[in-house]
């Protein structure tokens, strides 16, 4: 142990009011850091996976083609793309799917045939987003499978009659899985299908409108030439999304959409809380910060006769300095780590607390999430502000005239 | 330079204050001090005895002159240079003890010896233990300096001024806060361990017949030594 070490725990463990004060204040900043990040990000982390696992990381649309009216392209992707002419459906979906498979971030792809028509049941009737598709590539792509709550998917699979259900519609509706719903299309006629199945996947907007059927059946009441007018991809790496999007659309000339460009507007808005939350309580640590500031500078006042005499015993000013960086560092080390501690209790107890969310998201209970980097970040922060908050105390310490409190009153 | 000389300064000049309070504390002084010899610095209050302790023990810089020790200059050193020689080479006591109140007296005792970093934690804890044993405080070596009388406090600062076992011992005043008996006491052990162990000594002092018992008398008034009276000049 140096000797500033030593003496830094001496001088620490003397001044125990203080330490628990300085102690508590980076335990708080931390613990709630870590609280606030782990709950925000548990919220978003939801809607991301939840869309993830409803629309894929990627979708191949429209068929496209540039209007060449202009003798300079321009260079702006967007403006590029109000520059084209877009053919509903996709052109040959089982070659797309084919060269997009040889790519190493493509899990799985899954094509279907969407539309919008009206359903009803029994008296309810209700404005629906249907999804053709193949139930085999589906449940590779999608978390299909694992959002049904009620009926089988097996059921579905099996009877290309049926339907799986998003689970707010279903209530809209009033059906559980064995009755018939009746899908009309536009200009058509009702179709009666049983309900094998009912999904939830957490996002508002998709379980209060849509209804799986089978590729074929949507086709027909779509009265679509093409099979699919939409591919959904899984990725190995969603983040890598927005690149591969832009190639695929290069490739397939058509229109190719990442999930961070879809959920731009919502992912926008719970970036805005994180960050909200993180400036709130990187504020807590800033004061804790100050708090240690101004322990540390009473620290230094009260020991001004010790710092005379360790100079003339032949300490360094660096060794001075180094005794009250020291109180700061064990401060913010301790501190760190119980505040990690609180901050994991916190989390829990936060992921306990009951609430009844119906909206964008489902929700019973307080969404978290577990990441290592929201403690590691709250550590780092605690450093910074302790080390800046430690430093002008240490660098007073150091600067202190040793001969101005040994002479007293003598000259 | 006589290289037995242990600490010298020659022409030493100071000054203290700013502007209209400026006051030139020291005005020319030289002096030297030679292994196992006690010296003794008397004058008024404010005569410059205290600035010039501290200039001879490195705590602070001369305005003009040199501060040798052992015939080294230690004018051109750094400040870290400065304090590096402070722990090897010299040992302060002070008029009002000042121990390090939270710690120990063996741990008071220590605290040189940490800067210095030669010895084990087992080697200064049996160091320490020693010298607290040779001014007669072996047995309270743990308690705490602050629950200790003026006088083994007196005492604590004698072991640790001599933990490193420097050439050179300053003590502005060491018996100034201590009764008769203790204050004899002090001295008594202070000049049986310089005269042992071939160090200097050099004690400011208000008390006649602590002076009267050193080798060496340097009056001191305005700055200067205005008289230096050996043991034998005073027989």
């Amino acid at each position: 142990m140096t000797p500033p070490l030593y003496i830094a725990l001496r001088f620490l463990v003397h001044r125990k009011r203080a330490l628990l004060l300085s102690l508590a204040g980076v335990v708080f900043g931390v613990a709630i850091f870590i609280g606030t990040q782990a709950q925000t990000e548990g919220f978003a982390q939801y809607f991301i996976d939840s869309t993830l696992g409803s629309n894929g990381a990627l979708i191949v649309r429209s068929r496209f083609r540039p209007q060449s009216t202009m003798l300079i392209p321009p260079k702006n992707s967007k403006t590029q793309a109000s520059h084209r002419s877009y053919f509903e459906g996709i052109d040959d979906a089982s070659a797309i799917m084919r060269v997009s498979r040889q790519f190493s971030n493509v899990v799985s792809c899954s094509p279907v045939l969407r539309g919008t028509l009206s359903a009803r049941a029994g008296f309810e009737n209700a404005t629906v987003d249907l999804y053709g598709i193949d139930p085999a590539l589906h449940l590779q792509t999608t978390d299909l499978a694992h959002q049904i709550v009620n009926g089988s998917f097996d059921d579905f699979r099996n009877n290309p009659n049926s339907v799986i259900i998003g689970s707010r519609l279903a209530d809209v509706l009033n059906v559980e899985p064995g009755d018939t719903v009746q899908l009309l299309p536009p200009g058509g006629e009702y179709r009666r299908l049983i309900v094998a199945a009912i999904a939830r996947s957490g996002i508002g907007p998709i379980d209060a409108t849509r209804v799986y059927s089978h590729a074929r059946v949507a086709q027909t009441l779509l009265h679509k030439p093409y099979t699919a007018s939409m591919i959904i991809y899984k990725l190995r790496d969603p983040h890598s999304a927005p690149a591969l999007a832009q190639h695929f659309e290069t490739l397939f000339q058509h229109e190719t959409q990442s999930w961070q460009d879809r959920e731009e507007s919502t992912l926008q808005l719970f970036l805005t809380l994180r960050m909200s939350a993180a400036i709130t309580v990187s504020l807590i640590i800033l004061l804790a910060g100050f708090g240690i500031f101004n322990v540390l500078t009473m620290t230094v006042l009260s020991k001004v006769k010790e710092i005379a005499i360790l100079r003339s015993m032949g300490y360094r000013r660096i060794d001075i300095s180094a005794i009250f960086l020291w109180q700061g560092a064990m401060i913010a080390a301790a501190g760190s780590l119980i505040g990690c501690i609180f901050g994991a209790l916190l989390t829990w107890g936060v992921s306990n607390i009951p609430i009844r969310i119906r909206g964008l998201l489902y929700t019973n209970h307080f969404l978290v999430v577990w990441d290592w980097r929201h403690y590691m970040w709250a550590t780092l922060l605690a450093i910074v502000a302790v080390t800046i908050a430690s430093y002008v105390p240490a660098r007073r310490a150091a600067e202190l005239p040793p001969v101005a409190t040994l002479r007293g009153s003598s000259v | 330079m006589n290289s037995e000389i242990r600490l010298s300064c020659h022409d030493v000049e100071r000054y203290l204050g700013e502007e209209e309070s400026r006051v030139h504390a020291l005005r020319g002084v030289s002096l030297q001090l030679d292994p196992g010899s006690v010296h003794a610095v008397v004058g008024p209050s404010g005569c410059g005895k205290s600035t010039l302790l501290y200039i001879l023990g490195l705590l602070d810089s001369p305005d003009k002159g040199s501060v040798a020790i052992e015939s080294q200059l230690m004018s051109n050193l750094s400040d870290d240079e400065l304090a590096r020689r402070r722990n090897e080479l010299i040992g302060f006591i002070f008029q009002f003890h000042f121990l390090m109140e939270d710690f120990s007296a063996q741990e008071n005792v220590m605290i040189p010896m940490r800067r210095l970093g030669r010895l084990s934690e087992e080697e200064m804890l049996e160091r320490a233990g020693g010298l607290l044993e040779a001014v007669g405080l072996g047995d309270k070596r743990r308690r705490p300096s602050r629950h200790l009388s003026g006088g083994e406090q007196q005492r604590v600062a004698i072991a640790r001024s001599l933990a490193n076992d420097p050439k050179v011992i300053l003590a502005d005043e060491p018996t100034g806060n201590l009764d008769t008996a203790n204050s004899e006491r002090a001295f008594d052990l202070l000049k049986n361990l310089v005269h042992q162990g071939e160090k200097a000594l050099l004690l400011v002092t208000h008390n006649p017949a602590i002076a009267e018992a050193c080798d060496w008398i340097h009056e001191m008034k305005d700055g200067r030594i205005i008289a230096s009276h050996p043991r034998s000049s005073r027989s």
